[in-house]
């Protein structure tokens, strides 16, 4: 008897060590795929996440479009001069003379924008800064606050006067006034105003529309007495 | 029942355990297909990656058009008085437009993300962002500085900033992360002691006490500065 059970009791045994071994096996495989996948979601999500990444494709898809326009702006320009008239040279001068005093804010300019109209006790220039920023990265491309003209380098300064602009404060009510996309700086404004209504110090944060908005105001030229070109 | 049978259904009741943890863990982690999100994350770093090295081939193109557009100015105003006027007037627009490479005195502030530490506002604050950066520029174009950029980006009358924690983006440029330099030219010394002043840049100086902030600066006697490389297209501006 004993030697017709031994057989049947062994493969039993076996058939059971292979099964727990085939789930171990199983367990360890599933774990370690699930290890490492958290781990490799994680090294790769370090310092940027999957909504900031798609911002970011956004914003890059823009910039290029707009390095593109540049590109062949100045392609034409180089074709014009390669036609190697002295009219054609000077021509191409004189526009980008033009360009150059508006985008320098030499010269008083309209367009169409959105004029924002902030009324606030206690905002800071720091604030001023930040509004006027975002506007640029939403595409303002001439900006001016209570008539003053804003560019980059015209630093904006908390004084014992309340924020300044290049050194002339500017006291609130702010009205900044932008010229760009206005479907696209109408959607910065909104957002911007919404959120300056949530501040306890702010009073009144509106903006409007206009299909054309001039900027009179105009900035100074300093000439460098640093700066030598290389 | 024997001993071997007993230790059997304890080592399957264990396996079983755990795999009912482990499916358990993974239904809560939300990553039922975890190598799915991965390659959605990689698919998406591989969109920014392409459109990054569009963005540096048309800086690229756009530096040298710049170059070849100058040289082929500089051949007109060879043959007229009158062009060569209008040439310096641009040349000198073009500088303070950003459009030429610049050198002189200046200094150089160079700043690095901090390390984590408990942070009440949930936010990342250890980590440089575009604020930081547009702290200091405006600190030093306060102090005179004639000239600026950012990591190699130099800085227009038209620029901006942005990005998020960790990434600044400056103009139409790919996104800048730790450590960035910030290199300016002007009156030194002025622009250090504003530095040195314990009241500027407020929220860097208390996020360098409470994240380790990494925040150094130096003067030096010859600075260079890259021209700006990008668009400074305003379709909408019209000249009044």
């Amino acid at each position: 008897m004993s030697i017709r059970v031994r057989p049947v009791l062994r493969r039993r045994t076996s058939r059971r060590a292979i099964s727990v071994w085939l789930i171990a096996m199983l367990v360890a495989l599933v774990a370690t795929v699930q290890i490492r996948s958290e781990a490799e979601v994680q090294r790769s999500l370090v310092g940027i996440d999957t909504t900031s990444l798609a911002f970011l494709i956004d914003d890059l898809h823009r910039a290029n479009d707009s390095l593109l326009a540049e590109a062949a702006d100045l392609q034409q320009r180089q074709a014009a001069l390669r036609s190697g008239s002295v009219e054609a040279a000077d021509q191409v001068l004189t526009d980008e003379a033009d360009n150059l005093r508006t985008v320098e804010g030499l010269v008083p300019v309209h367009g169409p924008g959105v004029v924002i109209v902030i009324d606030a006790a206690g905002l800071k220039a720091l604030d001023l800064q930040d509004a006027l920023n975002n506007l640029a990265a939403g595409g303002a491309e001439a900006m001016a606050v209570n008539d003053r003209r804003v560019i980059t380098v015209l630093p904006v300064e908390q004084t014992s006067g309340g924020a300044a602009i290049g050194g002339v404060v500017v006291a609130p009510p702010w009205t900044i006034t932008t010229i760009g996309d206005a479907n696209r700086l109408a959607g910065v404004a909104s957002v911007m105003t919404k959120q300056l209504r949530a501040d306890r110090r702010v009073r009144q944060a509106t903006y409007r529309v206009e299909a054309d908005v001039a900027i009179q105001s105009v900035v100074s030229v300093r000439p460098f007495v640093y700066a030598i070109a290389s | 029942m024997s001993r071997q049978k007993v230790l059997g259904i304890v080592v399957v009741a264990a396996v079983a355990l755990a795999t009912g943890f482990l499916v358990a863990g993974q239904v809560k982690a939300q990553l039922l297909t975890p190598s799915n999100q991965v390659a959605r994350y990689q698919a998406l770093v591989r969109s920014v990656q392409d459109l990054e090295a569009a963005n540096a081939e048309s800086r690229r193109q756009i530096a040298s058009l710049r170059a070849q557009i100058d040289a082929l100015e500089t051949e007109a105003a060879g043959r007229s008085a009158a062009t060569q006027a209008l040439r310096n007037q641009v040349a000198d627009l073009r500088s303070h437009a950003g459009l030429t490479a610049v050198h002189g005195p200046g200094i150089e502030v160079d700043l690095a993300n901090g390390v984590p530490a408990p942070d009440t506002t949930g936010q990342a604050r250890y980590l440089l962002n575009f604020q930081d950066v547009q702290d200091v520029v405006n600190l030093l174009f306060a102090q005179g500085a004639e000239a600026v950029a950012v990591s190699g980006r130099r800085i227009t009358p038209l620029t901006a900033y942005s990005g998020s924690a960790g990434q600044v983006i400056v103009d139409q440029g790919p996104p800048l992360s730790s450590p960035i330099k910030v290199r300016a030219i002007g009156d030194r010394n002025r622009m250090l002691a504003a530095i040195d002043d314990a009241s500027a840049l407020p929220d860097i100086r208390a996020r360098q006490v409470q994240f380790q902030l990494h925040v150094t600066y130096f003067g030096s006697p010859d600075i260079a500065l890259p021209a700006y490389d990008s668009s400074l297209r305003i379709p909408h501006v019209n000249k009044s």
